[in-house]
């Protein structure tokens, strides 16, 4: 079911303005629904909390990547069709080792973009839910849910105005 | 750290976030220049040649190339190891840089990474070719078959240089990819153009610049940055053991790993800067690529230079010390001295010498003199891997196999026929692709200026 709900924007020009309005809002127990910026901002990222566990996950990919590609290598030289040359033992395991390497780096990539892909919703033909069209440009925006902000309208935006903000507005959109 | 009171400002012009987007996107927006289209149409002739002799080689066979039983590796394999060496900048610059936290690179990686992945693709095709009866590459797949059942030989350097290469290719190209899409999206909400928005949007993969988005983009590039710097070391180590594990004079030899590996960073570089001269002189891009970024490149171009010195001296003198005649003869009789001492002389002197001229900061400034050097080093490095592939092959041990080699015209023309690849596909980037990574570019663009020093400490570490 399609739910549109009310938010209520705050633009800033820079990325100055908008750490310190977002640092207080977030000290007065705001809750943000989300910040749009056109380059990432720590700050942001550290106070909104969302945690990624994408390096653990590439990790994995390469213990994964490891076994297959050393298991692989061994059943074709060893189980599936084992060669005599001159003696040398079947499990010639040293030179598997650069072959493994690059294996495992591609292994690791390939999931690790389709994790990412998956985790941020950024896949080919998707639609893009753009609350404010600038936010990719030149303007930082802070979008808060007006049904649990945590805070009266008025006074969020006093705060967003007397730190900076260009602009404060209402806007109906469905972002899920 | 940079410091920009020292090494000059990372983005020229005192540009605000909007102004940034609007020049980099200028040459996407604006009509195509006269040269444009000129150049575009010389590629593509260029292009036609070398497409015309790969229909030759394939309809006629190997047979007409001028290689012979003794030089089995002619220009091909000069060629293949020239445009890897290239394509290894691209990776080298965004990875190393990034890891090295130099901030400079920003305005120079987009560039550069698009370069790399054209010049895989131009590598590549000379192995397919190679092969002879090319429809049948998939035979170095290893996978189940019915033709024995065989598998690949996992111990051979061939087998491992095909992997590598594949995966260097789709690494550097979703790498690539993936920092191109916070500015497909840039693109899709600033264009008036219903087109441009319907295809950067479909490009753009529904990017809106969250911070769960950017949250999960830094560790993408983390992860790929880390383990990206191991594939660029690796995969040039590979193809030099194609060479290495060969017991032939002048191949067989421990210090080829490194020196291929810095050699192909050194002609990569060398390459980027060709192009980014170019670029910021064409398009106007001078606020962003600034006098500073190039001499800060010519620098790096100096440092390697030297490591590439020595590796030609440890080999000459390792050729004499080893006591091994047929390294004395190889080293001291067929490249220093001989039928291959031009194409020495001119590989020695246009890699470790020539660029000792960046020594001095007046030929550094010198945009010009910066650029003809840089075309020198790319013509060294092509004789570096002739000097390898051909002296070696041509006069081994035995001197009654002992060939001379020359070029044919199709060989000739398929190597015209990539460089004519390439230049169209640079030409496609400069036009369709942001040349440089608007969303990097903005993060450092007030970098170290007066406007930050008022900020409180740690809110400019974008790492």
């Amino acid at each position: 079911m399609i739910m549109n709900k009310k938010y209520l924007v705050g633009v800033f020009d820079d990325e100055h303005t908008l750490v310190d309005a977002f640092e207080k809002a977030l000290e007065k127990g705001v809750v943000i629904e989300e910040v749009y910026t056109p380059y990432p901002i720590h700050e942001v990222l550290l106070g909104m909390k969302t945690k990624t566990y994408i390096s653990h996950a590439a990790f994995l990919y390469g213990i994964l990547g490891v076994v297959m590609l050393i298991g692989g290598m061994y059943y074709a030289a060893v189980i599936s069709w084992p060669l005599q040359f001159g003696g040398k033992p079947f499990n010639t395991f040293p030179s598997f080792i650069v072959v493994t390497i690059v294996g495992t780096i591609l292994t690791i990539t390939l999931l690790t973009l389709f994790t990412f892909s998956v985790s941020s919703k950024i896949f080919p033909g998707k639609n893009a839910v753009i609350i404010d069209v600038r936010a990719t440009d030149d303007k930082f925006i802070i979008v808060l849910d007006q049904e649990k902000m945590g805070i009266e309208k008025p006074e969020i935006t006093q705060l967003f105005q007397s730190n900076g903000a260009t602009e404060v507005y209402e806007k109906e959109a469905n972002t899920n | 750290m940079y410091k920009t009171d020292i090494r000059g400002k990372l983005v020229d012009g005192d540009k605000s976030l909007s102004q940034i987007s609007t020049d980099i996107l200028a040459p996407m927006y604006g009509k195509m220049p006269k040269w444009w289209y000129g150049a575009m149409t010389i590629s593509l002739i260029m292009f036609a040649w070398g497409a015309k002799s790969i229909y030759t080689t394939l309809t006629v066979g190997i047979g007409s190339w001028g290689q012979n039983n003794s030089v089995a590796w002619g220009w091909e394999i000069v060629n293949f190891v020239w445009w890897i060496g290239i394509g290894h900048a691209g990776t080298a610059f965004s990875i190393f840089l990034l890891i090295l936290r130099q901030k400079w690179r920003s305005s120079i990686n987009r560039a550069a990474e698009a370069m790399t992945v054209a010049a895989v693709f131009c590598a590549a095709l000379f192995p397919l070719i190679h092969m002879g009866r090319s429809w049948l590459f998939f035979y170095v797949f290893p996978y189940p078959n019915t033709r024995g059942p065989l598998w690949v030989n996992f111990n051979s350097p061939l087998f491992w240089d095909f992997v590598a290469i594949s995966a260097y290719l789709l690494i550097s190209a979703s790498f690539w990819y993936f920092g191109m899409v916070p500015d497909f999206a840039t693109i899709r909400d600033t264009t008036k153009s219903k087109v441009k928005k319907a295809v950067y949007g479909f490009f753009s993969f529904g990017w809106t610049g969250s911070s769960k988005e950017w949250l999960r983009y830094e560790g993408l590039a983390f992860v790929l940055g880390g383990i990206a710097a191991v594939l660029v070391v690796s995969v040039h180590s590979i193809v030099s053991t194609d060479f290495a594990a060969g017991i032939t004079p002048g191949w067989h030899s421990t210090i080829f790993p490194p020196f291929f590996v810095v050699g192909a960073i050194f002609s990569g570089f060398a390459m980027v800067l060709t192009l980014v001269v170019l670029m910021r002189k064409l398009y106007k891009m001078e606020d962003f690529i600034t006098d500073n970024h190039v001499d800060a490149v010519c620098r790096v171009l100096v440092f390697i230079s030297l490591i590439m010195g020595t590796a030609y001296i440890t080999e000459i003198f390792m050729a004499w010390y080893s006591g091994s005649e047929y390294e004395f003869f190889t080293f001291f009789k067929n490249r220093i001295t001989g039928d291959y001492a031009f194409e020495f002389w001119s590989m020695f002197i246009y890699n470790a010498l020539l660029p000792q001229l960046f020594w001095s900061r007046k030929i550094r400034r010198n945009i010009w003199l910066v650029f003809a050097i840089s075309i020198f080093i790319n013509i060294g490095m092509w004789y570096e891997r002739y000097i390898i592939v051909v002296t070696s092959l041509s006069k081994d041990y035995l001197p009654s196999s002992w060939a001379p080699y020359h070029p044919s015209l199709v060989e000739i023309g398929f190597y015209v026929g990539t460089l004519g690849m390439f230049a169209a596909a640079v030409l496609l980037f400069f036009r369709y692709i942001p040349q440089i990574a608007i969303h990097e570019v903005k993060m450092i663009s007030k970098y170290n200026t007066q406007q930050s020093d008022h900020l409180k400490p740690g809110h400019h570490d974008y790492e």
